[in-house]
C-alpha cells in the first residue's frame, strides 16, 4: 500500500512540474521583478539588452554572411552611407558624393571621422577593404560584381584574371574616394551601407596575426557608434559600449548594448518578462499569447524581416519523375492550391505577409514615386492565388499533357531554419494533397547545408527555400532567374527574361529609371506566368520592446536593427 | 601495472589515429559544402574548394591535417566562426562544458549513490518505491525540460539565479544547468546502486558479515557498496564523457557556449564545418578512450580478483 | 628439512576434454521456465507492469482509431470572411463537458480533444498513440539489440580477455567515437532515410553501453570459483559464458536495458535533426516531446501526454524487468 502511495506522490510531482508551467501563459504574474539587475555599463547608464537569435559568426566584413553578424558589425563600423529610419541611404563617412554625368563614376568626399585608435578614416581604408573583399571573394563577393555593384574589374579579379589593384576604386587623396562602375547603378549609394563595402584600417589590420582580425575587442577597430567591449568567437553574450569619438556621437544616446544569444525562441518571452532582455523576437505561437496579454500587447511591434519563403521546382529531367515539374500547368496547379493566407494566419502567425509576387513587398521603393515595387499583391492574381477550381483545372491540363494520373514528389526543407518552417511544410503538404487529387507531396527535412547541396546539384523535386534582399532593388530577387545563375535552382531558361535583366543591369535601361522599373515588372510577370517559383510569404519579426526603449530602427534589408538613435527611458 | 598502462596508452593513441582518419574521410562524404555557399556560383565554389585543398588526394589532405594537429593546431572554422582559430573557440567551450558537466557529474553521482543506498536499505518500503519512480521520471523527462522548469521558478518567479549563463559568475550561473543535467546521471546511478546493493546484500558473504555482527554503515561501506561499485562505475563512465562534452539543448536554452552546441552548429549551420567536426570528434574520442582506460584500471582496484591487464582469461 | 611437501605441478592437472555438460535434471517437478513464470506472475508489481505495457500497446494499436481524426488531419473551420481557422493550441476538451483553453476554442466547442490539439490543429490523442507505435518499435528494437549484440559482445570480450578483449574494446571505442550526426548523414547517402535507417543507427552504437556492463560483470564473475569448477568439469567456453555466467549477470543487464530505452527513444527524435527518421507529419513520442517543449511556455499541456505515456511505459518496463530479475534469481524471492 505504502508503495502505491509513494508512487502516486512521485507521479504527482511530475504533474506538479508541468502544471506549474501551465500557469505561465495565464499571465497572472507578468514578472516585473525589480530585483533582477539588468546589466549596466561602467559609465553609468543602462545598456540595452538585446536578443540575438544566432551566434555572431564573424565580425570581419568580408567573411560575415548572416544578419546577426551584419547587425553587430554595423553597430561598430560606419560605411560611406548609412540607413535612415526609412531605409534610405544618407551620408555617413562620406559627407557628400558626386556622380558623373554618365553615372559611372562616384566621387565620395569623406568627413573627418576617426577610428577608435585615433587614426583618421581615409579613402585608402576603403580601397584596402574593397580590394581585400574582392580578392578573398567570399559569399558576398558577388555584390561588387556585374549585375549588382558593377564595380569596374571586380568580376575579372574574382575570376583571377586581373590583380586586385585594378579594381575600380582609387583614393585620389586622403579624403576623396573615386569609384568607377562598368554601368550606372541607380541604387549604388544604398549598397554602400552594406557591410561588404565597409572600410578596414589597413595599418591596424596588417599589424595583427593572421586570422585574428575581429576575434576580440583588442583585434577589432571601430569607426562607428559603438566599440566592442567583450566578445570571443562563439560566445553567447557580447557587449558593445558607446564610442565617444564617433563623428556623430551626439546622436548616440545608449551607453552600450549587451547582446544575448537566445537559441530557443520559446525562452525569449520569459526572458523578456523577467526584464532580462529589453528587445526580443518571439515566434508565432507566442505572438498569440502576447496579444491576449494586456501588459505585453502594447510592447509588441511587428517589423519586416525582408526575406521571402518560396517553393522552387526542379525542371530538369533527372528529378520529379522524369522532369514532370517542367510542365508549367503542373507548377501553376501547385502554386494555386496553396492557401497562403491560412499559412500566415495559422502557422506563421508573426505578422508575416502572404505573398503573390516574385519580388516580395516592403523593401524596394521606387525612387521616383516612393511606391513599393510589390505594393500591389494582386498584380499577378491570374497566375498566383488561392483558387482550388483553377488549380484543379491546371492539374487536369497537366495530367492530359503528361499523360499520367498521379504525381509523387518530395519536398525538401531545412529543419533548422526557423521555428515555423516544419509547420509550413506540413501545411503545404496537407493543402496540396487535399486540393489536388492525385498529387502526393512527401516531406524530407534536412540540414541547411544539405538542402543547399541538393539544390545546387539539382538533386531535388520541390524545395522550400528563402531569399533575403541584399540591397534595396528588385534586382536582388530578379537576378536569380537568369539562365545559369547559381540561384536559379529550377534551371529555368527564358531568353526574353534574360534580355530584360541584361537591359536593366548593364544595358538599355540603366539610365532610364522608370523604363527600367516597368521592364522589371515585365520580367516578374514572366516568372509568375510560368510559376518558376511559388512565392509563399514575406517574413516578419514580432518584436517585444520594453517600456521606455525608443528609437530602434528596423529594416527589412541589409541591417535589420540599427541603434544609433535608440534610447532607454 | 605501469607497463600495462603504458601499453594501453600506446594502443589508445593508435586507436585515436584511426578514428581521426575515419572521421576525416566521413566528414568529407557528408552532403554540403564546408563553407557558406548560398550566394556563390559554381565557379566560385570550385575555386574555394581548390583553395582549401579539398581536391587533393585524401592522404595528402590528411597528412597536412596531421602535421598541423601535431603542432596543436586544429585549423580554422570553415563555416562556423570562420576566420577565428578553432583553438580559441574550443578552449572556452571546453572550460564551460567541463565545469558545468563536472558539477553535474558530482551532484548526480553523490545524490544518486545516496538515493540508491537509501532505497536498497529500505527495500520494498516507501522510500524504495519513491526512488524507483523518481529515477524513472529522471530518465523520461529530458534535462532541458527540467531546466525550463528550474529557470521558470528560480530565475523568473524567484529571481535568485541568473536567467542566462554568465561566465563572470560561473558557479552561481552553473547551478541550474548542472542540476538539470545531473538528473539523468542521478537516476541511473540511483537505480544501479539500488539493484546492485540489493543483490549483494542477499549474497552469502554479506549474510555472513551480518551474522558476525557487522551492520549499518560499516557493512554497507566495507562489503556491500564496494562490491556493487563495478557496474556503477561502468555505467557512469560513458555518462561522464557525455556530460563533459556538453548538452545541446541545455546549452542553447541557457546561453552557454559549450561543446554540445558547437558540434551541432558545425553540422547544421550554413555549411558542414570539417575542422570543427574533426576537432570535436577528436576531443570526444580522446576523452572516451581515456575514461575507458581509467575504468579498466579501476576494476582492479575495486575488485582485486579482476585483472584486465593479464593475458590469460 | 628433507621432507619437502610435494608441490603440485601443472602437469598433474588436466582439463577434461571440451564437451557440453548438462545441468542435473533432478530438481522439482516443474520446468525452469514454468517456475520463472509462476514466480513472475506471483509478483504483484510485475503484473501491474505487464498490464501497463499491454494497455499502452493496446492504445497504440487502437487509440488512433477511437475518434474521427487522423494523425495528420488538421481540424479547421472557415470563418465568415472565408478565412481558414485552424483548431490550433486548444487545451484538453470534452465536447459539452470541459471547455478547452485557447483563443479559438469556442469555434470548436463540438469537438472532443482529450489531450488537446497541437500547434497545427491536430488531435493530440491520436498523435500520441500514433507516436507510441513508433516508440514502442524503437523500444523493442533496443531491447533486442541490447540483449543480443550488446550482451554477447561484452560477455565474449570479457571472458576471453587478453588480445580478444583488447581488439574488441578498441572496435567499440572507434564505433563510439564517430559522432552520430556524422555517421547518420553519411549512411543517409547510401540508403533511404526512414525508420530502417534509424534502426541501423541504433544498431551501430546503441548496444555499446550494454556491452560495457556485461563485460564488467564477466570480468568480475569469471574469477569466481564456480567458473573454475565448471571449467574443471570440462565445460566449453560458450557453455560457461551463456549457461553459467549469464544468469548471474541478469540483474545489471536488465537495469541497463531499462535505461537504454528512453535514450533510444530520444535518439530517434534527435536524428530528425538531420532529417533521418520518421518524417513529419508522422510522429513519435520523442518528437512529440520535442514539439511540446518548443511550445512549453505558450501551450504547456502539449508536453504532458507524451511524457506521461513514456514515463508509464518505463514504469511498466521497469516493473516487468524487476519481476524477471527476481523470478530468474531465486535468492531474491524472499523479497
Amino acid at each position: 500500500m505504502k508503495k502505491t502511495i509513494s508512487m502516486l506522490l512521485a507521479a504527482l510531482m511530475l504533474f506538479g512540474l508541468t502544471a506549474c508551467n501551465s500557469n505561465e501563459p495565464a499571465g497572472s504574474d507578468t514578472g516585473t521583478n525589480p530585483s533582477v539587475a539588468p546589466s549596466s555599463g561602467n559609465d553609468g547608464g543602462k545598456y540595452l539588452n538585446v536578443m540575438l537569435s544566432t551566434n555572431v559568426m564573424s565580425l570581419d566584413t568580408n567573411l560575415a554572411t548572416d544578419g546577426d553578424s551584419f547587425e553587430v558589425i554595423a553597430d561598430c563600423i560606419d560605411g560611406l552611407t548609412q540607413m535612415d529610419a526609412e531605409g534610405a541611404a544618407i551620408p555617413a563617412i562620406a559627407e557628400k558624393w558626386d556622380i558623373s554625368d554618365d553615372g559611372q563614376t562616384y566621387t565620395f568626399h569623406l568627413r573627418d571621422a576617426k577610428w577608435a585608435n585615433g587614426d583618421p578614416v581615409t579613402a585608402q581604408d576603403f580601397v584596402f577593404a574593397w580590394r581585400l573583399g574582392v580578392e578573398t571573394n567570399e559569399e558576398y563577393g558577388y555584390m561588387f560584381g556585374d549585375g549588382v555593384g558593377n564595380v569596374k574589374n571586380a568580376d575579372a579579379i574574382m575570376s583571377g584574371e586581373a590583380s586586385s589593384d585594378t579594381l575600380g576604386i582609387t583614393a585620389s587623396d586622403e579624403k576623396t574616394l573615386v569609384v568607377e562602375l562598368t554601368a550606372p547603378v541607380s541604387y549604388f549609394p544604398s549598397l554602400m551601407y552594406f557591410p561588404a563595402f565597409y572600410p578596414i584600417n589597413e595599418k591596424f589590420y596588417s599589424g595583427l596575426a593572421e586570422g585574428t582580425y575581429g576575434t576580440s575587442p583588442e583585434t577589432y577597430l571601430s569607426n562607428g557608434a559603438f566599440i566592442l567591449e567583450s566578445y570571443t568567437p562563439g560566445t553567447a553574450s557580447l557587449s558593445l559600449k558607446k564610442n565617444p569619438d564617433y563623428w556623430d556621437a551626439a546622436r548616440v544616446k545608449l551607453p552600450g548594448i549587451s547582446y544575448q544569444v537566445v537559441g530557443s525562441s520559446d525562452n525569449a518571452l520569459t526572458a523578456f518578462r523577467s526584464n532580462t532582455l529589453d528587445l526580443v523576437t518571439i515566434n508565432g505561437s507566442q505572438v498569440a499569447s502576447a496579444e491576449s496579454d494586456a501588459s505585453l500587447s502594447s510592447k509588441l511591434k511587428v517589423t519586416g524581416a525582408g526575406y521571402m519563403w518560396y517553393l522552387t521546382f526542379s525542371q530538369t529531367d533527372k528529378n520529379a519523375q522524369g522532369g514532370k515539374l517542367a510542365n508549367t500547368n503542373l507548377r501553376l496547379a501547385i502554386s494555386n492550391a496553396i492557401d497562403r493566407e491560412s499559412i500566415v494566419d495559422n502557422y506563421v502567425m508573426d505578422g508575416s505577409l502572404a505573398t503573390y509576387t516574385a519580388v516580395p513587398p516592403q523593401f524596394a521603393a521606387s525612387a521616383t514615386t516612393g511606391e513599393d515595387f510589390s505594393a500591389d499583391q494582386k498584380k499577378f492574381a491570374d497566375y498566383c492565388g488561392y483558387d482550388v477550381t483553377k488549380a484543379q483545372s491546371y492539374l487536369e491540363a497537366a495530367k492530359s499533357e503528361l499523360g499520367v494520373d498521379s504525381f509523387e514528389f518530395t519536398m525538401i526543407y531545412g529543419n533548422n531554419e526557423g521555428d515555423e518552417v516544419a509547420n509550413v511544410a506540413q501545411a503545404i503538404k496537407s493543402q496540396v494533397e487535399e486540393n489536388l487529387p492525385g498529387v502526393t507531396l512527401n516531406l524530407q527535412p534536412m540540414t541547411k547545408a544539405e538542402r543547399l547541396d541538393k539544390m545546387q546539384n539539382d538533386n531535388y523535386d520541390v524545395a522550400l527555400t528563402r531569399w533575403g534582399p541584399d540591397y534595396a532593388d528588385p534586382m536582388t530577387y530578379m537576378g536569380m532567374w537568369v539562365t545559369n545563375n547559381a540561384n536559379n535552382y529550377g534551371f529555368w531558361s527564358n531568353a526574353e527574361y534574360d534580355q530584360i535583366i541584361t537591359d536593366c543591369t548593364t544595358g538599355a535601361y540603366v539610365t532610364d529609371y522608370d523604363a527600367r522599373w516597368a521592364a522589371l515588372y515585365e520580367g516578374e510577370e514572366l516568372v509568375m506566368k510560368e510559376a518558376v517559383i511559388a512565392p509563399l510569404y514575406t517574413k516578419s519579426n514580432a518584436n517585444l520592446i520594453a517600456d521606455g526603449v525608443s528609437g530602434v530602427e528596423f529594416h527589412p534589408v541589409a541591417l535589420n536593427r540599427v541603434y544609433k538613435s535608440a534610447s532607454i527611458g | 601495472m605501469v607497463k600495462y598502462t603504458l601499453k594501453r596508452v600506446g594502443m589508445a593513441l593508435l586507436t585515436l589515429l584511426l578514428i581521426v582518419f575515419l572521421l576525416f574521410v566521413l566528414v568529407r562524404i557528408m552532403p554540403g559544402n564546408p563553407f557558406p555557399s548560398e550566394r556563390m556560383s559554381a565557379e566560385q565554389i570550385a575555386a574555394k574548394r581548390l583553395e582549401m585543398g579539398l581536391d587533393d588526394p585524401i592522404l595528402v589532405q590528411f597528412g597536412r591535417y596531421m602535421a598541423n594537429l601535431l603542432k596543436g593546431d586544429f585549423g580554422r572554422g570553415t563555416s562556423l566562426y570562420y576566420g577565428a582559430p578553432i583553438n580559441t573557440v574550443l578552449s572556452t567551450a571546453i572550460s564551460n562544458s567541463f565545469r558545468i558537466g563536472g558539477i553535474a557529474i558530482l551532484i548526480g553521482t553523490a545524490v544518486g549513490l545516496l538515493l540508491g543506498i537509501v532505497a536498497a536499505l529500505n527495500r520494498g518500503r516507501f522510500l524504495d518505491g519513491f526512488c524507483t519512480v523518481f529515477s524513472i521520471i529522471g530518465v523520461c523527462v529530458p534535462s532541458y525540460v527540467f531546466l525550463i522548469f528550474l529557470q521558470y521558478f528560480f530565475s523568473f518567479k524567484i529571481p535568485f539565479f541568473p536567467y542566462f549563463f554568465d561566465a563572470n559568475r560561473f558557479l552561481f550561473s552553473s547551478v541550474l544547468p548542472s542540476l538539470s543535467l545531473s538528473l539523468f546521471t542521478m537516476s541511473t546511478v540511483a537505480r544501479f546502486t539500488r539493484n546492485e546493493m540489493v543483490e549483494v546484500m542477499d549474497s552469502d558473504y554479506v549474510r555472513l558479515a551480518e551474522s558476525k555482527g557487522l551492520y549499518g554503515g560499516t557493512l554497507v561501506r566495507r562489503h556491500v557498496l564496494r562490491n556493487a561499485l563495478v557496474p556503477i562505475v561502468t555505467v557512469l563512465a560513458p555518462l561522464i564523457v557525455d556530460l563533459l562534452t556538453g548538452a545541446l539543448v541545455v546549452e542553447k536554452i541557457y546561453g552557454i557556449n559549450g561543446i554540445g552546441k558547437l558540434m551541432v552548429d558545425a553540422i547544421t549551420g550554413e555549411g558542414v564545418d570539417y575542422n570543427y567536426v574533426l576537432a570535436l570528434g577528436i576531443l570526444y574520442s580522446a576523452l572516451y578512450i581515456g575514461i575507458m582506460l581509467v575504468v579498466d584500471l579501476l576494476y582492479g582496484l575495486l575488485d582485486p580478483r579482476i585483472r584486465v591487464s593479464t593475458k590469460e582469461g | 628439512m628433507n621432507n619437502t611437501p610435494y608441490v603440485p605441478v601443472k602437469e598433474d592437472f588436466q582439463f577434461l576434454p571440451d564437451r557440453d555438460i548438462t545441468t542435473d535434471q533432478n530438481f522439482a517437478s516443474q520446468g525452469y521456465w514454468k517456475g520463472v513464470a509462476i514466480s513472475f506472475f506471483r509478483n504483484r508489481r510485475a503484473v501491474v507492469g505487464l498490464v501497463i505495457v499491454l494497455l499502452i500497446m493496446f492504445f497504440a494499436a487502437f487509440g488512433p482509431m477511437m475518434n474521427a481524426y487522423n494523425y495528420d488531419s488538421i481540424v479547421s473551420v472557415t470563418s465568415e470572411e472565408g478565412k481558414q481557422i485552424v483548431a490550433r493550441g486548444i487545451g484538453p476538451q470534452i465536447s459539452g463537458v470541459i471547455q478547452g483553453s485557447g483563443n479559438n476554442a469556442a469555434l470548436f466547442a463540438e469537438h472532443t480533444f482529450l489531450f488537446g490539439t497541437d500547434d497545427m490543429g491536430r488531435d493530440l490523442w491520436t498523435r500520441t498513440w500514433q507516436g507510441a507505435r513508433i516508440s514502442l518499435i524503437i523500444a523493442f528494437v533496443t531491447i533486442i539489440i541490447d540483449m543480443i549484440i550488446g550482451m554477447s559482445y561484452g560477455l565474449i570480450s570479457g571472458f576471453f580477455g587478453g588480445m580478444t578483449d583488447n581488439i574488441m574494446q578498441r572496435i567499440v571505442e572507434i564505433g563510439n567515437s564517430v559522432p552520430r550526426l556524422v555517421i547518420v548523414s553519411v549512411l543517409a547517402i547510401f540508403m533511404p532515410k526512414g525508420m530502417v535507417l534509424v534502426i541501423v543507427a541504433l544498431l551501430l552504437t546503441e548496444w555499446i553501453g550494454m556491452s560495457k556492463i556485461s563485460r564488467a560483470e564477466m570480468l568480475k564473475l569469471k574469477e569466481h570459483e564456480y567458473v573454475l569448477a565448471s571449467r574443471t568439469l570440462g565445460a566449453g567456453s560458450f557453455h560457461i559464458i551463456f549457461k553459467e555466467i549469464l544468469p548471474n549477470t541478469i540483474g545489471p543487464i536488465i537495469t541497463q536495458v531499462m535505461f537504454s530505452i528512453p535514450t533510444a527513444i530520444f535518439t530517434e527524435a534527435f536524428l530528425s535533426f538531420v532529417g533521418v527518421g520518421i518524417v513529419l507529419p508522422q510522429c513519435s513520442i520523442g518528437s512529440l516531446i520535442e514539439a511540446g517543449f518548443n511550445n512549453i511556455t505558450t501551450l504547456p499541456y502539449q508536453i504532458l501526454p507524451p511524457i506521461i505515456v513514456l514515463a508509464l511505459l518505463m514504469l511498466g518496463f521497469n516493473f516487468i524487468g524487476d519481476g524477471f530479475r527476481e523470478a530468474l534469481a531465486p535468492k531474491l524471492e524472499d523479497m
